[in-house]
């Protein structure tokens, strides 16, 4: 019997960690670095020596002097912990991280968990941390993360980093060009706006030529009307050249 | 008596007056740094030690060896009409390097030798480094060409982007001084975006240009040639400028002959 209850209250605990959220085994952590891994996209490549991207159809590139060769590896995480509080997020692919006395590694978590846990912190984290803990988000294997990534975008509290960084990736993921067209009409700032101009213009499609062109036409601000012009030179698309040299004839 | 002239000339031959001398051959007589004054054009100003003023058309300020336009902290050092001044360093016996400055002659340093010269002379010297010279120092030579009191430098300057053998950087540079050449002969040089739709479209002609040469060229020549907006064709001849284009040479001395 006493065995039984034994069995019953180890079974208890065992689902009770399982249930246990991401964001609670974290915030669990007083001080010191938390650790996780999970599996990342397809595509996803890291160099070990910092850098993270996702494959085109190349297997490297380089810059200068330095070349990029990708290794397909899980997404890495550290995030850091102060007074119960998570002030820091790193994010890396491939390579290891050298593990201190105070860090606490939680292995292996679903990259879907991870995604959303991560997405809720860039809205409190700053700077680089909100925009690694997106870029961990947009890396993991773990589905459409749009939604995420809007709701970090319209949050007039979020570090800008980081709702950059997610206006970057919603705009690489499958979100409707439509859509993406109409976010413009929540978008305030004039870093936002600025940076929407070539976030739409990596959508070589009609829609977002026709939406670079309403900006260069009616944004408030001549700034982000002369960048939406730029990036409109830089498509290959006829009617964005068309509309540049009516312009010049008008 | 015969026999006595052409000893006396032997005798004086090394004492030959330096003014004989050319320019070139004077400044490169000794090494170090030597400065040449001399007259610059009306209305070109500066401060004597780094902003020039007036160039070509009113906003244009060059500041010794560092090139810049439009206005800002520059814009506040004073601008006085005075004489050019080029520095050169000469190391065994070639110059490799010259500053320009325009306005008040500062008292001449110690190890500094100076020559004052007329703005013919020091333009028949620039021209003879600008056409033959070297390395950065070439380039140089066509700052002091455009600000001498001199005649127009603008033939010159067509030889030398036309000048295959020329090194590219100094038919680039005769390049985008010939752009600002032909903007300040077709009195658009100062013209300015007045208006919003100005700005756009001295924007658009900057987005063309940054489009690839085989549609950037001819649209930046047709618009040199003949937009009817001002801000337009000096914004489209300044960028035809920087493309390095061959087809810009030959535009740039059309539109000079107009």
């Amino acid at each position: 019997m006493r065995s039984v209850t034994w069995l019953a209250a180890s079974a208890l605990a065992t689902s009770q960690l399982a249930g246990q959220s991401l964001a609670s085994r974290v915030d669990a952590v007083r001080d010191g670095r938390v650790l996780m891994t999970f599996a990342s996209r397809p595509g996803v490549c890291g160099d070990d020596r910092g850098s993270m991207w996702i494959q085109g159809s190349r297997k490297s590139w380089s810059t200068g002097d330095r070349e990029f060769v990708c290794i397909r590896s899980p997404v890495r995480v550290a995030i850091g912990r102060a007074d119960k509080q998570s002030v820091s997020v790193r994010t890396r692919v491939g390579g290891r991280w050298s593990a201190g006395q105070g860090d606490v590694d939680l292995g292996e978590v679903s990259p879907t968990d991870a995604a959303e846990y991560l997405l809720g912190l860039a809205h409190t984290v700053g700077g680089n941390s909100a925009d690694d803990a997106v870029s961990a988000a947009a890396f993991a294997d773990a589905g459409d993360q749009s939604p995420g990534f809007v709701r970090l975008i319209r949050d007039d509290d979020a570090s800008m980093d980081g709702r950059k960084q997610a206006l970057f990736w919603l705009g690489q993921s499958d979100y409707p060009t439509a859509d993406l067209v109409r976010l413009r009409e929540s978008l305030k700032s004039h870093t936002l706006r600025e940076h929407y101009t070539f976030v739409l213009s990596q959508r070589h499609e009609d829609a977002a030529v026709d939406g670079l062109i309403d900006v260069a036409r009616h944004d408030s601000d001549p700034e982000i009307r002369k960048q939406a012009m730029f990036w409109l030179g830089q498509m290959k698309e006829p009617k964005a050249i068309k509309f540049l040299q009516d312009i010049l004839t008008r | 008596m015969r026999r006595t002239l052409p000893s006396l000339a032997l005798l004086f031959a090394p004492f030959v007056s330096p003014a004989a001398q050319s320019l070139g051959e004077r400044v490169a007589g000794s090494d170090g740094l030597t400065q040449v004054v001399f007259p610059s054009r009306p209305g070109v100003c500066g401060d004597g030690q780094s902003t020039i003023g007036n160039v070509l058309g009113r906003s244009n300020y060059y500041g010794g060896d560092v090139q810049f336009s439009g206005h800002g902290s520059w814009s506040d050092r004073p601008c006085v009409h005075g004489p050019a001044r080029v520095v050169a360093t000469v190391i065994g016996r070639e110059v490799t390097r010259l500053r320009t400055y325009v306005g008040p002659v500062p008292a001449a340093s110690a190890d500094t030798r100076t020559i004052t010269a007329s703005a013919s002379d020091a333009s028949a010297w620039l021209s003879d480094i600008a056409t033959r010279g070297t390395g950065r120092v070439a380039s140089d030579a066509i700052l002091p060409l455009v600000i001498a009191d001199a005649p127009q430098p603008w033939p010159l300057l067509l030889r030398v982007a036309r000048d295959d053998s020329r090194p590219r950087d100094v038919r680039r540079s005769a390049l985008t001084w010939l752009a600002n050449g032909v903007n300040d002969h077709l009195g658009i040089a100062d013209t300015r975006d007045n208006t919003d739709e100005d700005e756009m479209r001295t924007q658009a002609v900057f987005v063309l240009s940054q489009r690839p040469k085989a549609e950037s060229v001819p649209e930046l020549i047709e618009l040199a040639r003949s937009s009817k907006h001002g801000s337009v064709r000096r914004s489209a001849i300044f960028w035809l400028g920087q493309t390095g284009d061959p087809r810009a040479v030959e535009v740039f001395a059309e539109l000079l002959r107009q």
